[in-house]
């Protein structure tokens, strides 16, 4: 009998699991709330240079092959005990196989103040709708300072909003207001990037960019009447348009046993294999693990990759591997780094902009048919391993 | 009352074991310990980086068989 896999959300990471999965035989099943994937850098375009959402979105339907069996639901709970799975429809899934892919959701509620700063400005980390209603502020800024913060060190996509400066920065700079409007990039790192090695490839790409950078200010609260921003340690920062970066959680679905999530509901896995923590048909792939790695599409197309390798019998191993793209003004670098090694110095260049503008084009691809991107992703982290370029970087 | 918390940062990729140690202090109040272990050299000017900016004690910064341990005592929570 073929073995029967479910495959929960149409993310990054359960798209790639499920299409490669079907091709290799297995009775595939994946559940996804939404109609739409959304290619998330692309809320940056939106929300900093007007983009069009319809760019970044694909119905699901069209990125899953023949033969998996997509259903529009939403999960509700996991019983690992049981192996079963029940949705909101009231149907229950039974399987031999469990690969979990659910995201991460945002908590706009521990920070006092960040629901109504959202619900006013948006951001770029929430929807293409967020995103669209931040542009809508951003572009009519003619003078002030735009703050882009983080309510917690812990956000997908580390350069998220050092990409968002360095976009705000130059659409403010075509608009003619670069004299006019300040752009704040406040973070709780101690550099200006988390990897003091990166901070100093970036920081001068930032100042180049007329970026003002603060470091160590984590949000702690926020004061919208006034418009100011509270910070962790201790100092304030007023704002006329702001987006903060909310602290992001584990999925919002009940899981038996509830041993299995950490304090902030993501799920334990052992950190090589993804298996969730006491179950060897159990794992949980991407952003809604606890890996001690970098939340990326990256990671997430990895670890899907490594989870499949797991359940047609090899020992594949996940790395830890992050490939962060930090793009600037025509040039772009990596954050390169994994378990096994620190991150490594990476300078800008117009050819990993080129090698980063042929990612997002495969994009849609590298979903739908994983198997014809394999070699090539391969082939680019083997000879952009850490471990092998080292200190010296690339 | 005061707790220790202890913050097992070995071995982590980007972006590595301060993000570890800011999420704790949030949870953290006046009195606490909040101990971290680092694999990552940079955690080191890094960790006396935070505790100067902050305003927080640092009691404790050693490093042995690659292994940084970081002791900090909270002081500067409102
Ligand atoms: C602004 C921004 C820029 C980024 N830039 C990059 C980049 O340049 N490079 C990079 O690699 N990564 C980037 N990322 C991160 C990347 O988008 C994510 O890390 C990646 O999408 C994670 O994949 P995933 O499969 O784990 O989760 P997701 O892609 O988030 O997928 C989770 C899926 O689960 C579904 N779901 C959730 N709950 C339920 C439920 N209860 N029932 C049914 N379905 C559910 C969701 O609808 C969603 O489709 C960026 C992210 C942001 C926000």
């Amino acid at each position: 009998m073929t073995e029967k896999v479910v495959v929960l959300g149409a993310g990054t990471g359960g798209l790639v699991a499920a299409n490669l999965l079907v091709s290799h035989g297995y009775d595939v099943t994946l559940v996804e709330k939404k109609d739409y994937h959304l290619f998330q850098p692309g809320m940056l375009w939106i929300a900093f240079q007007g983009h069009d959402p319809s760019k970044y979105m694909r119905r699901v339907d069209t990125l899953v092959k023949p033969g998996v069996n997509l259903l529009k639901d939403t999960v509700e709970s996991i019983d690992l005990n049981e192996r079963t799975v029940k949705l909101e429809s009231g149907k229950t899934l039974d399987y031999d196989k469990l690969i979990i892919a659910l995201g991460v959701s945002y908590d706009y509620d521990s920070v006092p103040g960040h629901r109504q700063l959202w619900e006013t400005y948006g951001d770029y980390f929430s929807g293409p709708e967020h995103a669209q209603r931040l542009w809508k502020h951003v572009s009519s800024l003619r003078e002030g300072k735009l703050v882009l913060a983080a309510a917690d060190p812990l956000y997908k996509c580390p350069p998220a909003p050092h990409k968002a400066a360095f976009l705000s920065s130059y659409t403010l700079k075509k608009m003619g207001r670069k004299d006019k409007v300040e752009v704040i990039l406040a973070l709780p790192f101690i550099h200006a990037y988390p990897s003091e090695t990166m901070a100093k490839i970036v920081e001068p790409k930032l100042e180049e960019a007329g970026v003002t950078v603060m470091t160590m200010f984590t949000v702690e609260s926020i004061d919208v009447e006034n418009k100011k921003i509270y910070s962790m340690e201790g100092e304030e920062l007023e704002y006329d348009v702001a987006a903060v970066i909310p602290i992001n959680k584990g999925p919002q679905i009940e899981i038996t046993p509830d041993s299995v999530k950490d304090e902030d509901g993501f799920i334990k896995v052992n950190k090589y294999t993804l298996e969730v923590e006491g179950f060897d048909d159990v794992y949980a792939i991407g952003d809604c693990n606890n890996t001690p790695t970098s939340k990326t599409g990256v990671t997430a197309h990895l670890g899907a990759e490594v989870v499949v390798d797991r359940i047609l019998g090899y020992d594949a191993k996940f790395t830890g591997r992050t490939n962060c793209p930090i793009v600037a003004n025509g040039t772009a670098t990596f954050v390169i780094s994994s378990y096994e090694h620190p991150v490594i110095p990476v300078k800008f260049s117009k050819f990993k902009r080129m090698l980063e503008d042929l990612f997002i084009a495969a994009y849609w691809s590298s979903l739908r048919d994983p198997e014809k991107w394999r070699s090539v992703f391969k082939a680019y982290f083997e000879a952009t391993d850490p471990t092998k370029l080292g200190e010296s970087g690339w | 009352m005061s707790e220790k918390i202890v913050v097992d940062a070995r071995g982590t990729a980007c972006p590595g074991p301060i993000t570890k140690l800011v999420r704790a202090y949030r949870q953290a109040k006046n009195g606490d310990i909040i101990e971290v272990l680092a694999t990552d050299p940079g955690f080191k000017p890094d960790v006396q980086a935070w505790v100067k900016r902050t305003g927080n004690e640092l009691v404790e910064l050693t490093e042995e068989n690659g292994v940084i341990k970081a002791v900090i005592k909270v002081t500067a929570k409102k």
